[in-house]
């Protein structure tokens, strides 16, 4: 048990490990710099929207609607290229997240729904409109030479996307860990009505997590875009599910309350390198799917049956916990 | 065990207070709503009101509607949503096509169905027994599952070998089609279960409230496990008879189906917070979603603008429960 | 897989990068091709990455198949582990029509030549490539419109029963179609054109609701894939068992498609041979690393399929 539940305080660093070891076993080569440095620019699309969702996770609220909100975003900041230009128009694009997450917040705030089914129909509605806008087709930019040199490696393994992905993730361990309002974070995701109690906004909390997390898909969003020279209403709709994997992997839950932006960092470095592993032996997708699928699993299980002796197997999510009928027998 | 059964029975006040008057209320909202999509309907399109055109809106909705009751008892039981539906409904439409030459129409569907459950008990094992997050256990063995579908099929279309097993699935019986029969049979079973059983009992009283059901003796780890395991024997089954319409079946035929249904479930005013709903109000849902597509359709609406318009649609039915519900216990 | 380079490789990592230096100088006798395509598993992707792979085997050429899973993004992404890997060649299976442009740029600065698969980009992106091989989805929709054109005698109304809305083989099928329409003038109008994302089960659906809106003046129809043809036929039984449908075309060249031709259910299909499409693109591929010159535009057949023709052809799937 001792051994167990070792493993399971570190098992983002042990599957990231493992996954390193026997990915160097079968790829040559695995360990040069430009191999690391692409497994790194492939997760850093992932790893941003996941930055914001590990938030968001930690506060026991969920949003499915990312991806679509990559696509809007993306979207609007290549069409408004040729008005305003490139910088103003990438910043529009990103407040088009902002925005998005705002309206998911304060939906889920003001009629006191839950975040899954809410930002379900919102992830509906932003795809819809992704659609609308561009009549289903997609749309290019203007500078093509912008998009090579954002794809440009520095220093042999950081692009652009990926280092912002890196320094992003590491402001928001400071965060999450030396401040107050991070903390906070933690005591409305594990307790909503005790945080109440003690005085935090929780309200607020939430509200802005969801405008963080918003704003998140909305640079990642127009990062693709840029680096594409295109903005297209299909974009993102594979995202949302790799990035909930690839935050639960690096140990964050879906009940609220727990979590850390290092262990996203490793989820989401984990699925990079495992998918860079894997193309490089011409593994088939739906291998990849099922090999995936069986990691999230296993960790899941592992983490419940080291971690759970003391509490209800049935435990659900704190975003539910603001409605009162569910409250109704809990005190 | 009836004993606990008896005793949540006489005490349902604690698991739905004050949810009489909001229930009412939220009837008679759904059902505002069922009649103005007709009235509207009616009006802008003279094809809509036709015995044709609704029995067409009847015979869409019956594939997925099959799956919207299995969808109930997950969201009622406080299990949040069953993400492997496209992967049981693949499983369901794949085998009993593909069967089909080895062993016959029916064991093949049988088979189909079952081995659907099977993938069920693994997330009902997972999710009642574990303790794993319902979105996150559903989510990966989904995954799975549909690629395990995916190396077994390996990019063949799978097509029907059995004429008369396709003639039955498509053909009518005292005028009424075949599936819509058969998603009636399951639904009267699934509301009879859900509202007049023990069972039933359980599921809501787990969902209502775990640890007053669990301390009252009700299994809560097998009735949590079952309603995944009703959820994908619905999805088999749907899957199965998805395959036998169309006669042919790829690994992403069921994609989708997963928030189809649980749109029909939420709109339909079943809490995803659990311990409350029932199938009727489900395929209530389901219904106005689908009659309200049916006249969007007809009056020629892009399908974004659809697409948006049922975005919007969600939120308003969530949020006007919610409101409902706060205004019904102050 | 990766045979010699893998057994030095394993030394040191200087030896690798030599190694990989040298095999994209030409000095290894295995060549490389990196082969993003769209999907593993799929009617017509699958039987086209088996035709690729066992004619490279035959050209002694290595293959790096990298599967989209129809994800755009995901191209993107894998065309730079394609130029990371110093491939030799990449063959790109186009799932946006420019997307991938700077992508391809960044190949062609490393020099690895690339042509598409399957599917054309727009006119920005022929500066990258060095050939674009078989069918091409835009011819496929001028002539489907040509042989709708032709069972209508030139006047109708018809319906366009599309695939994904944004998805690259829909926008140019679709427009493929339409611009043939306006171009021969055809009196051809389009009622409507939905979307059943290359479904049958969607195509049932929309279908049911087309015939209630439409009826009688349907008088043809355009699917974009045989599997949504086969959706409208269902629904037209269903709501006219005694009156025969419409001219139905569609794409793909599938069985039951052909099935359907022969019993007067569908107008015509087109057909195009997924094997045909693997093959011509890895043997342009290997013409090209062996220094020769290849055309920009390599078609394979495309063959309408109609009642006259359809017992001397071969489906495609």
């Amino acid at each position: 048990m001792r051994f167990l539940s070792l493993a399971s305080q570190h098992r983002v660093v042990i599957i990231l490990g493992l996954t390193l070891i026997i990915s160097a076993l079968v790829v040559p080569g695995y360990f040069s710099a430009s191999t690391l440095g692409l497994g790194l620019d492939r997760a850093a699309t992932i790893g941003l929207i996941a930055i914001g969702l590990t938030v968001l996770l930690i506060a026991g609220q969920i949003d499915l609607s990312g991806g679509a909100v990559f696509a809007l975003a993306g979207i609007i900041s290549v069409i408004l290229q040729r008005e305003i230009g490139i910088l103003p128009a990438a910043i529009v694009g990103i407040l088009v997240g902002t925005v998005a997450g705002a309206i998911n917040g304060a939906l889920v705030v003001g009629l006191k729904v839950n975040s899954l089914v809410l930002t379900l129909a919102t992830m509906l509605i932003f795809r819809s409109l992704a659609h609308w806008i561009t009549n289903s087709q997609p749309v290019s930019g203007t500078d093509i030479m912008l998009s090579l040199a954002l794809a440009k490696t520095y220093l042999d393994i950081f692009t652009i996307r990926s280092a912002l992905f890196i320094v992003l993730i590491v402001l928001l361990h400071v965060w999450l860990t030396r401040t107050i309002p991070g903390r906070n974070v933690f005591a409305v995701g594990s307790n909503p009505a005790a945080a109440k109690e003690s005085g935090i906004a929780s309200d607020r909390i939430v509200f802005f997590g969801f405008v963080f997390a918003g704003t998140l898909a909305g640079l990642a969003g127009v990062l693709q875009s840029l680096v594409t020279n295109t903005g297209s209403p299909v974009f993102g709709s594979e995202l949302t599910v790799a990035v909930i994997a690839a935050v639960v992997v690096g140990g964050t839950r879906l009940e609220g309350g727990r979590g850390s932006a290092l262990g996203t960092l490793g989820g989401v470095l984990t699925i990079g390198s495992l998918t860079i592993a894997m193309e490089f032996q011409s593994v088939p997708a739906y291998v990849q799917q099922v090999v995936s699928g069986l990691i999230l699993i296993l960790l899941v299980v592992l983490d419940r049956a080291v971690t759970t002796k003391g509490r209800a197997s049935g435990t659900r999510p704190a975003l539910i916990s603001d409605n009162p009928i569910t409250q109704g027998g809990t005190t | 065990m009836s004993d606990a059964a008896m005793e949540i029975s006489v005490n349902p006040d604690r698991f739905t207070r004050g949810s009489k008057l909001v229930d009412a209320l939220s009837k008679a909202g759904l059902a505002f709503a069922i009649l103005a999509v007709v009235l509207y309907g009616s009006v802008v399109s003279p094809a809509f009101f036709t015995s044709g055109n609704l029995l067409n809106v009847l015979t869409s909705m019956s594939i997925v509607g099959i799956v919207v009751v299995g969808m109930t008892f997950v969201l009622v039981v406080g299990g949040l949503a069953d993400l492997s539906v496209p992967a049981t409904i693949a499983c369901g439409a794949i085998l009993s096509l593909g069967l089909q030459p080895m062993i016959g129409p029916l064991p093949a569907f049988v088979l189909a169905v079952g081995l659907a459950g099977l993938i069920g008990l693994l997330n009902g094992v997972l999710v009642g027994y574990v303790g794993i997050n319902p979105i996150i256990a559903t989510l990966g063995i989904g995954t799975i599952g549909l690629g395990i579908v995916q190396a077994a099929v390996g990019g063949v279309i799978v097509y029907g070998s059995n004429p008369a097993s396709a003639e039955f699935a498509k053909g009518r019986l005292f005028g009424i089609p075949v599936v819509v029969l058969i998603f009636l049979v399951i639904a009267l079973i699934g509301h009879f279960v859900l509202s007049r059983s023990f069972w039933g009992r359980w599921t809501l009283a787990t969902g209502g409230n775990y640890s007053a059901a669990e301390a009252s003796a009700v299994p809560v780890q097998a009735v949590k496990a079952g309603a995944f395991v009703i959820t994908a024997l619905t999805a088999g089954i749907s899957g199965g008879l998805l395959g036998l319409t169309l006669q042919s079946a790829r690994p992403l035929i069921g994609a989708g189906y997963e928030f189809s249904a649980i749109t029909a479930v939420v709109v339909g005013g079943v809490s995803i917070i659990g311990g409350f709903g029932s199938v009727p109000r489900a395929i209530a849902g389901l219904i106005f979603v689908q009659l309200l597509t049916n006249v969007m359709v007809l009056d020629g609406v892009r399908t974004p603008i659809q697409g948006f318009v049922l975005g919007i649609l969600i939120v308003g039915a969530v949020g006007m429960d919610a409101a409902l519900r706060k205004r019904g216990v102050a | 897989m990766i045979g010699r380079k893998d057994m030095i490789g394993r030394k040191t990592m200087l030896q690798i990068a030599a190694v990989a230096l040298l095999a994209s100088t030409g000095w290894a006798s295995a060549k490389t091709v990196c082969y993003v395509t769209a999907a593993d598993s799929h009617a017509y992707a699958t039987p086209a990455n088996k035709a690729l792979e066992a004619r490279a085997k035959e050209l002694g050429i290595e293959i790096l198949s990298l599967s989209q899973d129809f994800d755009v993004q995901k191209g993107t992404e894998q065309l730079n582990t394609c130029v990371a890997r110093k491939v030799d060649g990449i063959i790109l299976w186009p799932l946006d029509p420019q997307a991938y442009i700077p992508g391809l740029a960044r190949a062609q600065q490393a020099n690895i030549p690339a042509i598409l698969i399957n599917s054309p980009m727009s006119d920005d992106a022929k500066p990258f490539i060095k050939s674009f091989t078989g069918p091409d989805v835009y011819e496929e929709g001028k002539l489907a419109a040509d042989s709708l054109s032709k069972a209508l005698g030139g006047k109708g109304s018809v319906v366009i029963i599309a695939g994904q809305a944004g998805n690259g083989t829909t926008i140019g099928r679709v427009t493929g179609f339409t611009d043939r329409l306006k171009e021969t003038n055809a009196d051809i109008k389009v009622l409507d054109t939905v979307n059943a994302d290359f479904d049958q089960q969607k195509a049932l659906v929309v279908s049911r609701d087309l015939i209630t809106r439409f009826g009688d003046q349907i008088s043809g129809v355009y699917a974009n894939d045989d599997t949504m043809a086969r959706g409208f036929i269902d629904a037209w039984k269903e709501a006219n068992p005694s009156k025969a449908a419409p001219p139905i075309v569609g794409i793909n060249g599938q069985k039951d498609a052909f099935e359907s031709i022969r019993t007067n259910e569908m107008y015509s299909t087109i057909v195009q041979s997924p094997v045909e499409d693997g093959r011509l693109a890895i043997n342009t591929m290997a013409e090209i690393i062996d220094g020769k010159e290849v055309k920009d535009r390599l078609p394979i057949p495309l063959t309408v399929v109609t009642k006259d023709n359809v017992n001397s052809v071969e489906p495609a799937f």
